[in-house]
């Protein structure tokens, strides 16, 4: 579903990726952990392009999305995104924070997107929140409708960029238990984290991101339990 | 004064002579030939030059401030050749409209590039000009609006697939908005004080009717302290409106 050639990304003179090679195939649920700065949140805001990347091919349900030819905007419908500070629009309410893109881009009328908000709303367990504004909901919360929103477009694959790291401690699991669903209904999932306990249960497979490059992947099991890389022993020591 | 003070009724004649003759130029500036009627008709250019203005103002600051903002918010070696002369030619907008006085920008607008015929032609060249006087400091008001909104809001939109116009319109200025409203309400106050200045065109605004009524009277002591009440009751008005506005906007801030 998404293919990754060659990918290389530089800020002025820091190369941040240095040729990632990565193939994400539907329905798998794809964890990015590594310590900060080895390029794992630039890799995956290079997936939708809200980081342009300096060379190399992204391609994207058979579309290469880095030519100058694609709309870059259609293949962002395609692909959902969370990110660590939720980024709700705080002048508009819960409701209309879910149904601005579909109605505004025609993908649905208003009362379409007024029911898919409500399903939406349901399913991450605030259908009572939809008048409210971001502002007077939790970080949690926040976050559950940021999820809402971004799946309001119907996505083919969600990039989760640290969802959980600007949370408190005891909001970390509402949001998470979220997700899992999300990946129970069988969404494609690309997840930037720090929670191992959810790259091991949910993950179908850990990649290990250091130094602008993936260093090591496996299945979750044998990754947590059987790490090759020292990096990585090393990271795991420290962080389990 | 003789005339006025027998048809006056018999009170007046009992006041002291201070009284007596504030009464009476109050009465020459507002009651004789139903004078009150010239402020009023005064007081209707003042606003259909300040509204017109800050319009065309609003607009101008606006248009102005994308532009600079999407101009200094291209990435390093990614310069888009048409965003580049626009905003050089923000650039030297804002540096002259800043950098001369306003009467002189009337006075050259109007009897240098337009030379309006008539009253209505002048009415215009007024609010033109005083429109994109005021274009340059909503610009500046703008843009630091554009800018106090978090860069995550229009990743947050774009990566719904809006596009960066989309973005602009539905995501960033409508925050904007209402982040400058205080600066642009000040901006709107200082416009309308300004519009005294259009005398100079022969506007007949509310500053340019207490002239003629000074002429008629040549007692410019009433005239023009009623003048200055007019502006400072219209301000205070004003002020007050844009406070409810404000609070209005401010909904989605409360917890």
């Amino acid at each position: 579903m998404i293919d990754v050639r060659n990918l290389h990304k530089s800020f002025g003179s820091h190369a941040v990726l240095k040729g990632v090679n990565e193939h994400i195939e539907k329905g798998e649920k794809v964890v990015i952990i590594g310590p900060s700065g080895s390029g794992k949140s630039t890799f995956l805001r290079c997936l939708n392009l809200l980081e342009e990347p300096t060379s190399g091919d992204i391609v994207f349900e058979g579309q290469n999305i880095t030519s100058k030819q694609t709309d870059i905007n259609l293949v962002r419908r395609k692909m959902g995104m969370v990110f660590q500070q939720f980024n709700l629009f705080p002048h508009l309410t819960v409701k209309e924070n879910i149904k601005l893109a579909p109605v505004k881009l025609k993908v649905m009328t208003d009362a379409e997107a007024d029911k898919r908000a409500m399903e939406l709303l349901e399913r991450v367990g605030l259908p009572d929140k939809a008048d409210s504004y971001p502002i007077q909901l939790s970080g949690g919360q926040q976050q559950r409708i940021a999820i809402a929103r971004a799946l309001a477009m119907n996505p083919d694959v969600m990039l989760f960029d640290e969802p959980t790291s600007a949370l408190d401690p005891e909001m970390v699991g509402e949001v998470l238990e979220i997700m899992k669903e999300l990946a129970d209904d069988g969404m494609t999932m690309v997840v930037v984290t720090h929670e191992m306990g959810f790259a091991r249960e949910v993950g179908t497979r850990v990649l290990f991101m250091d130094g602008g490059n993936i260093v090591e992947q496996n299945e979750p099991k044998a990754f947590f339990e059987n790490p090759q890389n020292p990096r990585l022993k090393e990271f795991l020591s420290k962080v389990l | 004064m003789e005339s006025w003070l027998q048809a006056a009724p018999g009170w007046v004649a009992s006041l002291p002579d201070g009284l007596q003759t504030l009464l009476f130029q109050l009465y020459q500036t507002f009651v004789y030939q139903d004078r009150w009627t010239w402020y009023a008709n005064g007081l209707k250019i003042t606003f259909l030059v300040t509204l017109g203005a800050l319009i065309l103002g609003v607009i101008i600051g606006m248009l102005i401030a994308v532009i600079r903002t999407a101009h200094d918010s291209q990435r390093a070696g990614k310069h888009n050749p048409i965003l580049g002369v626009l905003n050089a030619v923000s650039r030297v907008y804002l540096t002259v409209i800043r950098g001369t006085p306003m009467m002189v920008q009337l006075l050259i607008s109007c009897f240098v590039i337009m030379v309006p015929k008539d009253e209505t032609g002048r009415l215009i060249c007024g609010i033109v000009t005083l429109g994109i006087n005021s274009g340059a400091y909503v610009a500046e008001i703008a843009r630091s609006g554009l800018m106090s909104i978090s860069a995550g809001q229009m990743e947050a939109g774009r990566s719904l697939g809006l596009n960066y116009r989309q973005t602009m319109w539905y995501i960033i200025i409508p925050q904007a908005i209402k982040n400058i409203l205080p600066a642009l309400g000040n901006e709107m106050i200082t416009l309308l004080k300004d519009t005294s200045l259009v005398s100079v065109i022969a506007l007949r605004d509310v500053t340019k009717q207490a002239q003629n009524i000074v002429a008629n009277t040549y007692t410019p002591y009433v005239p023009y302290i009623s003048l200055a009440v007019i502006y400072l009751v219209i301000v205070i008005i004003l002020t007050k409106l844009l406070g409810i506005l404000e609070r209005r906007l401010r909904a989605s801030d409360r917890r």
